[in-house]
Order: C-alpha cells, then structure tokens, then sequence
C-alpha cells in the first residue's frame, strides 16, 4: 500500500464527519431521545411552498415527522397561497399549501409537473377564525353575543355604536357602552378575509351583498397588514372589532356566534364540529381530491361556522421515486390522527373530524411513483 | 465687536505702507466709526446667532433621535432572549411556543451562518469586479466614450430598488438550473448586484485621491504601468477600498426583498451555499415577526411563552446589529493595519 493512503483516508473520513456534523449543527435534539432510523425512513432534501397561514402548522408537522426521519431536510416557504401553488406548477416544489383549492386551469396545468396525471388538493388544516373586539371591560370572561345579521351590518357599516339596539337584543345581561365601532380588517389580499366573507356572505345574503374575495370590499373601517396588524390595531385602540385566526387572539374579546338557537364559543372542536357537517364539491374537477364546501349556516349544536380551511396540494404521481415516497409519508402523517394533534397543539387549530379525514387518507395513499 | 473696525482703520489706508506721506493726507479720511454697528444691529446678529445655533443643534438631535431609539429598543427588547442556547441552535423542532429540549426556544444558528455564507458569495464577486472596473476608469479610461456609459450605468444601478435585484437573480437562475430554484448562492447574485456600485465609486474616488506624484516617479523609475497600479497606486489606496468594501457590506447585509425570493426560508442548517434554501438572519426577523404569537396548549407547561415569536425576531434583529458592528470595526483594524506607513 502507499504510504500515504491511511492518511489520506483518514482525511477523508474526518472531512465527511465534519461536513454531516456541520448539517446537523444546532439541531434541537433531546439527548434522551435517540431518534428512529429504520428501513422506511426517508433521506434527502424536499421543499414546499404557499400559504403563510399553515406555516406554524407545517413547522409542527416537520419537527414530528423528522423525528421518525432524522436525515429529511424539509423546508416550508411561507410566501403565500398563490406563489406556492405557482411556483408548485413549475415544478420546484413536492407540495404547497394554499387556502383555496384549485382552479380548474391550475388542474390541467398541472399535468406538466405530475407525470401526466392531475394534481390534487386536500384539507389539511381547518383553523376557526374568531371576531375579535376590543371594548374596556367587556373581555376576559365575558363575551359579546351576536348573530350573523349583526355581525354583517358592522363589517358593512350599518351598525356604528356598541349601545346599536340590535346588539343590545342579543346582549341583556351586558351594560354595552356608547363608543363607536370601529372595524379593522386585513389590508392585504388573504385567505383569512375570503373565508370570513364567505360566511357572511353564505349566512346573510341579504345584509351582505359583496362578491367574495380575498380582498376586503368595502371602504369601511380600518386597514391593517397582515393577521399582526389587525391584532395590534385592535389591542391599541378602544371600540374596535376585527377577525383574525384564534391562535393570533392573546387576551382579547372574542364573539360568541348564533349557530341555531343557542351561542357557540369559539374552539377547536366547535370549528371541528361545523366541518364535519360540511358537503363535498363535486363538480370539482379531478380525481383524488377532496374539496370541502363549508356549511356556514349549519345549526348543529356547537358548531362555530366561521372557518378558515387550508389545503395542501400534491401530485397523485411523481416522476421520481424518492419524491413520491417522500410526499406518501409526509402527507400521510400531516393527515394521520398524530399529525393533526401535532397542529392543534402548535397552533390551536381544529383537527379533521373522522369522516373528512378518512376520505383525505385515502387519498393521499394513492401517491405513487411513476410506472407503479 | 470692535476688532473688525480696529482692522480696517489699520491696513488699507496704507498708512504703514511705502506710499509717500502726501498722499495719505490728501485722500479722504475715512470715519470708521460711521461704519461701526450700531448697538441694536449688534444685539440683533446676537439673536441671530443664537437662533441658528439653537436651530442646528435641534437639528443634530432630531436626527439622532431615530438612531438612539432604534439602538435602544432593539437593545432592550432583544437582549432578553439573547444568550448562548439561542446562538447555537436552530428551529427544528420548535413546535408552537414550548420550550425545546435545552431549555431554549429555538434560535439563529442557521441564519447567522446563512448571512455569513451568502454576504461573503456576494463579496467574492462583487470585490474583484468593482475594483477592476473602478482601475479601468481611473487609469486606462481618461475620457473616452465608454468611461462615460460606465459611469451612467453604475450610477443607474445604485439606484436598482432591491426587489429588482432580487427578480434579476431568481429569473438568471430559473434560467439556468430549472424554474423556481432556490439556494444561497442566488442570494449573493442578487446581493452582489447591490454592492457593485457602492464598491466601484469608492474605489474611484479613492484612486482619484492617490497622488499623481506617486504614478510618476514610479513610471520615471522604470516601472511597468501594471506594477505601478498594484504596487503603488492599490497600496495606497488600500485602506479606503477596504472601508468602502465595508460600506457596501453594510448596505447589503440587511437586505430583506431579495433574499426573500432567491434564497428561500428553512428551519435546518444548511451551510452548503450552493444547494438547498438557506435562512438568513433579515428574513428570519420577518418570518418570525409575521408569525407574531406561538400557541400554548392549555396543558402546556409553565415554559411556554406566547409572545416568543416577538422576542425571537428583536434577539435576531440585535445580532444582526452587532454583525454589522463587529464587521465595521474589522474593517477599520485592517485599513489601520494595511495602510502605508508614514514617517
């Protein structure tokens, strides 16, 4: 042997130790805990993009299905609904997150990237957004009540006092102040805003007369950036009311909504509750894909009818064999009864109710390679 | 108050001069004193004086008002989360607002070494090109036309908003390895295109200010003009390179837009610059910041802190400060160190 061959591969060695050890480096392990490598375990680097509103979601599910696949890289781009699904049809991405479902023309594009066949798209994270208000002592414990046909009239403008009769009929017990509402909503284009004006629009046709969009309609109130800035707007001013993800609420007031003949409080399982007895789109096109279309004037007890729901978005079949088995056992676990609590107990947010959620896994199953 | 006058009865008149004695009797006599100010015009440039001076302090302060607070808020509100835990790890596995398995909270490991990475790709091509461009202009250009164009272009591109930069890189790489492709080396592109024209003016007017003294003696020694540019004419503009090159770095290490688009966003370390997203301590503070407020779940344990996006982002925000900092005082040591010595 040459002499300077156990130098150099001792070199070598150290060189590839320090390069696995520098890709490690700073990852929060519990010295305990031993991660599990076994023969399904999944290596290498995957990447997705889209909705901002999933991310701390998505950030949950990636620390808990690393724990059983140590060696996967997985980042999650939170640049938004619409970028991750474009950027998801060039082909960059295994999957994106995104707040509406596909377009029809996004489906058949999609061929292009899925090896002929046609995307699909999944519920993956149901979030109740709550009424958020702010009015000197009517928080904590007690909540402003209101039904769909008040809650309409102040996010267009119709009701401008606190002490509006209309809100005094469904409050008795309250000693509403007279302050003037102020309404703050999202200033940017967001899926919080479509969700939450989908639902009036669904349960109060005739108050609310707007198209449904991600943009905010009217020119009522007071804009604000993202779901922080409608926060910050509303904590620091006195009579303001706004909506926002329940995880984002902290201490402030939020409304309890008129779901039949009672008042629902906002929680993960009411919005569970109300999901569960949603329909199906069917006209939807595609196969594999499970479109929810949200029952917002549903009058199952408990349910909270205001819901934002997030979709993850995936080829049914990937041209390469590791990315199939990749997106198998990632959205597996995403929609798996372990990922869904992993999300709850991150970001607050609702899990899916069984009969959604059996209809999801078995379409997420069905991803395979090319040629299988 | 008196001295202006005192001057001028002494000197013009020319009475210490040469000029013969007659003269200076049969010109005028000039009454000084009728050109003294009065005492209101006094007491009235007095006030004046006041007021300016009064109006350009306030002026000093209102533009350090911003600078101090700034400093001070981030100090205050970063330093409570700034320890070792959170510079030595990174955010996997930091699920909503638990503490992780060390006792911390997640940190900046990933994107401190992704600023590093990435601002140092940006300087490697920026530097060399910067300064050959700016050696062109100073010494081989003169005036020719195509100084001129140069000259229009860079100062074109220092005014490219830093979104532009940042499309530029991500559509050159799209380009050439595949739609949508994200990693850290992108980000130095787009940075390196900020950078070039803070590089290329320094550079120039530092070349501007070597002595042409210098060029000559040595070109009149014999030396090759080639060797004159590196040996003299760089040497002793070294140190202004340097602080320019340092500048520069300053201005792009807090860029946020570009590396949005180009570099991406991932909670693992990824210290390989041309592979993979890579986080960089900018987009870190925005990602965090946009997150605002972590869950707890209502049997989360007593470590569970809901505002830790907040803190994490003002922590990541002073670290960048202090970045920033260290790398101006590096700059400052080796311009001390590598400039010419005087006697």
């Amino acid at each position: 042997m040459h002499p300077k061959v156990p130098r150099r591969l001792l070199a070598a060695l150290c060189a590839t130790a320090m390069a696995a050890a520098l890709a490690a480096c700073g990852d929060n392990v519990d010295p305990n805990e031993t991660p599990t490598r076994d023969a399904s375990s999944i290596a290498g680097s995957f990447a997705g993009a889209g909705a901002s509103s999933q991310q701390s979601a998505v950030e949950a599910w990636i620390a808990g299905f690393q724990k059983k696949n140590p060696d996967a890289k997985i980042s999650y781009n939170p640049s938004g609904s619409g970028a991750g699904v474009t950027t998801f049809l060039t082909g960059a991405t295994v999957w994106a997150g995104s707040d509406r479902p596909l377009s029809d023309d996004q489906v058949k594009e999609s061929t292009q990237v899925c090896a002929g066949k046609e995307a699909f798209d999944v519920p993956v994270y149901i979030s109740p957004l709550a009424v958020v208000y702010h009015v000197e002592g009517l928080e904590g414990d007690t909540h402003i009540r209101m039904d769909v046909s008040v809650l309409a009239r102040i996010f267009d403008g119709k009701i401008t006092n606190w002490n509006d009769r209309a809100i005094a009929a469904l409050n008795p017990d309250l000693k509403l102040p007279d302050l003037p509402i102020t309404v703050v909503h999202r200033s940017d284009k967001s899926g919080t805003t479509l969700n939450f004006v989908e639902y009036l629009k669904a349960a109060a046709p005739k108050e609310w007369k707007y198209a449904t969009e991600e943009n905010w309609p009217n020119d009522v109130g007071q804009g604000a950036k993202g779901t922080s800035g409608v926060i910050s707007t509303i904590d620091q001013a006195n009579g303001t009311i706004g909506y926002a993800d329940f995880s984002q609420v902290g201490d402030l007031g939020t409304v309890d909504i008129k779901v039949g003949d009672s008042y629902t409080r906002i929680s993960a399982e009411a919005a569970s509750l109300a999901v569960a007895d949603s329909t199906l789109e069917e006209e939807s096109a595609g196969s594999n894909r499970v479109v929810l279309d949200i029952n917002h004037t549903t009058t199952t007890e408990g349910a909270y009818p205001i819901v934002l729901v997030s979709y993850d978005i995936a080829c049914p079949v990937y041209a390469d064999a590791d990315t199939a088995r990749f997106a198998k056992a990632f959205l597996g676990y995403v929609v798996s009864d372990d990922g869904q609590e992993q999300a709850m107990r991150a970001t607050g947010s609702a899990p899916l109710p069984d009969n959604i959620a059996s209809l999801v896994q078995a379409s997420v199953s069905k991803i395979a390679p090319e040629g299988e | 108050m008196n001295s202006p006058s005192q001057q001028n009865t002494g000197t013009p008149v020319g009475r210490g001069s040469a000029a013969p004695a007659r003269a200076a009797d049969e010109a005028p006599v000039i009454d000084f004193d009728k050109f003294k100010p009065t005492r209101s015009h006094v007491a009235a440039r007095k006030r004046k004086d006041l007021f300016m001076r009064v109006l350009i302090v306030l002026a000093f302060a209102i533009a350090c008002i911003p600078l101090v607070s700034v400093l001070w808020t981030t100090l205050a509100r970063g330093f409570r989360r700034l320890n070792w835990d959170f510079l030595s790890h990174n955010m996997t596995n930091v699920i909503g607002g638990n503490p992780t398995p060390s006792g911390g909270y997640g940190g900046i490991l990933h994107a401190v070494i992704g600023t590093l990475e990435i601002t140092l790709g940006a300087m490697v091509i920026s530097i060399p090109v910067g300064v050959l461009c700016a050696v062109y202009l100073i010494e081989y250009a003169g005036k020719s036309r195509l100084a001129d164009a140069i000259h229009l272009l860079v100062d074109v591109m220092s005014g490219i908003p830093s979104i532009v930069a940042g499309l530029f890189a991500f559509s050159m790489f799209a380009l050439l390895a595949g739609p949508g492709t994200l990693n850290g080396f992108e980000g130095s592109v787009a940075l390196s295109l900020l950078m070039l024209p803070t590089v290329v003016k320094t550079t120039e007017e530092m070349l501007k200010i070597v002595p042409n003294d210098l060029r000559e003696a040595s070109l009149a020694l014999g030396v090759t003009k080639q060797r004159t540019i590196t040996k003299v004419v760089l040497r002793t503009a070294l140190p202004g390179i340097v602080s320019g090159a340092i500048l520069a770095i300053a201005r792009v290490i807090g860029e946020t837009a570009p590396l949005l688009m180009t570099a991406g966003y991932i909670v693992s370390t990824n210290a390989n610059l041309f592979s993979g997203q890579m986080t960089t301590l900018p987009v870190y503070v925005y990602q965090e910041y946009s997150k605002y407020r972590a869950n707890c779940p209502a049997d989360a344990s007593d470590g569970c802190v809901t505002s830790i996006p907040m803190e994490r982002a003002w922590s990541a925000a002073l670290v960048l400060i202090i970045i920033v900092l260290i790398l101006n005082v590096i700059g400052r040591v080796v311009a001390r160190v590598l400039a010419p010595k005087k006697k």
